[in-house]
């Protein structure tokens, strides 16, 4: 009887799976915890090793010191201009420098014979620190804004626009004869195989372009700048003012992984149709 | 006794004996990477008729992508030619020979319906039209319920039923298959080989299968092409017509007359195991 009873009763699917998420949430929650806790218990071993005179703060910093120091530059609104000064620059020599060398890959697909002839300076480029090239930058675009930006373009063109050419040629050449076969122009074939193909490759370059368009930026305003996290953590580094530095190198830590954070959720936007 | 009916000279009376496509002495050459000049198809001649369905069957390393290649037209003979007795319709786009690999070709971003209305899209159909054409392809072979879904929730046999759809919604003359079901399981295979035969047989299509599976040959086609190690000719030529007799590609495997011809053939292609 209690067999016909359980057989009677509907399944509750949708329950279970709200449940798995409930449960994925949960797990996720306590992770978050036990990171938290890591980070607290380092700090605080930090400080206690401060008070008893292992740690010198004067060569390593405090936490207490590292937290009013904080406190100070937020209250007079120093970290938010430098964050500011940073993020701006970042974003806009990364998306400029990204979108531009994603182009500019694509379109080589169009010009094989360019292409071949070019594939070793864009190797020789893409090997080169290119943070050796920001005194040159500094001298042309001066010491503000702009040749923060130039520098981020520079790091991400390059890497953008030979992933998107390497992406673009790695087409199987069985898709682009079947698209012939159905009467495609070479047109089409760009524009309804090569682009979306080559779309997880240009995302891909997006995500390592976020790092290395700070990393220019960042460079650049240790050689000259007026604002920005470069310039906060270069300054008072040479003031041994190790407790602002640390402000400065914690507000980049989190920036970066804001950034990081925010292109791998546009990427899984992106690609609704590659998850499994 | 049975041997002997097995294998008639005369062409099969269902079949109508129009031809489609002529293959006139194909030859096909490669230069190696020393500049030897290796010849891979010395003579092909074939008639194949309108409406029939022809394998070419050969040893392995015959030359059966060199043969498919030039066949879809993706590759030039270095001599001979290839005649289509039939005059394109104007305006008609696309290759007059659609073709359907072991690999679905299936773009993993599109869904099912925007994957098999492509040769529409390219020939520049208008959305609604394609996609009620495509909806109707869909739901007649067993895929309604899957045009919103993207490839990769589909099995392999689906995907392969969805590949036909996409080739057959552009009205090829011919249709040229290469080991179509070479990556899918023993059972779908078998199912697959019975569908696929019944929906190019309702579409009238010329169908020339490639393969190296002697078995598939004899139960899906009405005559087969067998062939020389290479460099490659045409052996023999067996009118079959087994699984229009019976309509069923299953039932044909059951036939005595199925024996005799897979051993027939097996004599022909000669395969030997541990070298020359």
């Amino acid at each position: 009887m209690s067999a016909v009873t359980s057989l009677d009763t509907p399944v509750p699917r949708k329950k279970t799976v709200s449940e798995r998420k409930r449960r994925a949430r949960q797990v996720l929650l306590q992770d978050n915890l036990a990171r938290a806790l890591i980070v607290f218990l380092g700090f605080v071993l930090w400080q206690v090793g401060v008070n008893q005179k292992f740690i010198d703060p004067f060569l390593m910093g405090e936490p207490r010191g590292i937290a009013l120091e904080a406190w100070r530059m937020i209250e007079t609104g120093q970290l938010l201009t430098d964050v500011v000064a940073t993020v701006q620059a970042t974003i806009t020599g990364f998306l400029g420098g990204s979108i531009l060398g994603s182009l500019c890959g694509l379109a080589l697909w169009y010009a094989r014979r360019l292409a071949r002839i070019l594939d070793p300076f864009f190797i020789a480029l893409n090997s080169l620190p290119k943070i050796a090239l920001a005194p040159m930058i500094i001298i042309w675009f001066g010491s503000g804004i702009f040749s923060k930006i130039a520098l981020a373009f520079i790091a991400t063109f390059v890497v953008s626009l030979l992933t998107a050419y390497q992406g673009s040629h790695q087409i199987d050449a069985n898709l682009v004869n079947m698209m012939r076969s159905l009467g495609a122009t070479k047109r089409q074939i760009f524009a309804k195989l090569v682009i979306p193909a080559t779309m997880p490759w240009i995302i891909s370059a997006f995500r390592l372009n976020i790092g290395f368009a700070l990393i220019a930026e960042v460079g650049g305003e240790f050689i000259a700048s007026e604002v920005g996290l470069g310039h906060l953590i270069f300054v008072n580094g040479n003031l041994f003012n190790l407790n602002a530095v640390w402000v400065g190198v914690l507000a980049l830590m989190i920036v970066a992984a804001c950034l990081y954070l925010f292109v791998t959720r546009i990427e899984k936007r992106l690609f609704a149709w590659a998850k499994h | 006794m049975q041997a002997a009916v097995a294998i008639p000279v005369a062409p099969a009376a269902s079949v109508v004996g129009k031809t489609a496509i002529s293959l006139k002495r194909l030859k096909k050459t490669f230069e190696d990477d020393e500049g030897n000049v290796v010849e891979v198809i010395r003579d092909i001649t074939l008639d194949i008729h309108d409406g029939e369905f022809i394998s070419i069957v050969g040893p392995s390393g015959c030359g059966k992508t060199t043969m498919f290649n030039i066949i879809a037209n993706l590759l030039e003979p270095t001599s001979g030619e290839i005649v289509l007795r039939k005059a394109r319709p104007r305006g008609k786009k696309g290759s007059p020979i659609g073709y359907m690999l072991q690999r679905d070709l299936l773009f993993p971003w599109r869904t099912i319906l925007d994957n098999v209305t492509l040769g529409l899209e390219l020939a520049g159909v208008p959305k609604a039209e394609r996609y009620d054409k495509g909806r109707a392809y869909l739901s007649r072979y067993g895929l309604g319920d899957f045009a919103n879904a993207y490839p990769h929730s589909l099995s392999g046999g689906m995907r392969q039923r969805a590949a036909l759809i996409r080739t057959l919604i552009t009205d090829p003359d011919i249709i040229l298959l290469d080991e179509p079901f070479s990556a899918l399981d023993y059972q779908t295979r078998l199912v697959l080989e019975d569908e696929i035969v019944s929906i190019l047989r309702e579409f009238g299509k010329t169908v020339v299968l490639i393969t190296h599976d002697i078995g598939e040959a004899i139960a899906m086609s009405d005559r087969i092409a067998v062939m020389t190690q290479r460099p490659t000719m045409v052996k023999t030529v067996y009118d079959v017509g087994l699984s229009r007799e019976y309509g069923s590609c299953l039932k044909a495997r059951t036939d005595a007359r199925y024996q005799a011809l897979f051993d027939a053939i097996w004599a022909d292609l000669d395969i030997q195991l541990g070298g020359k």
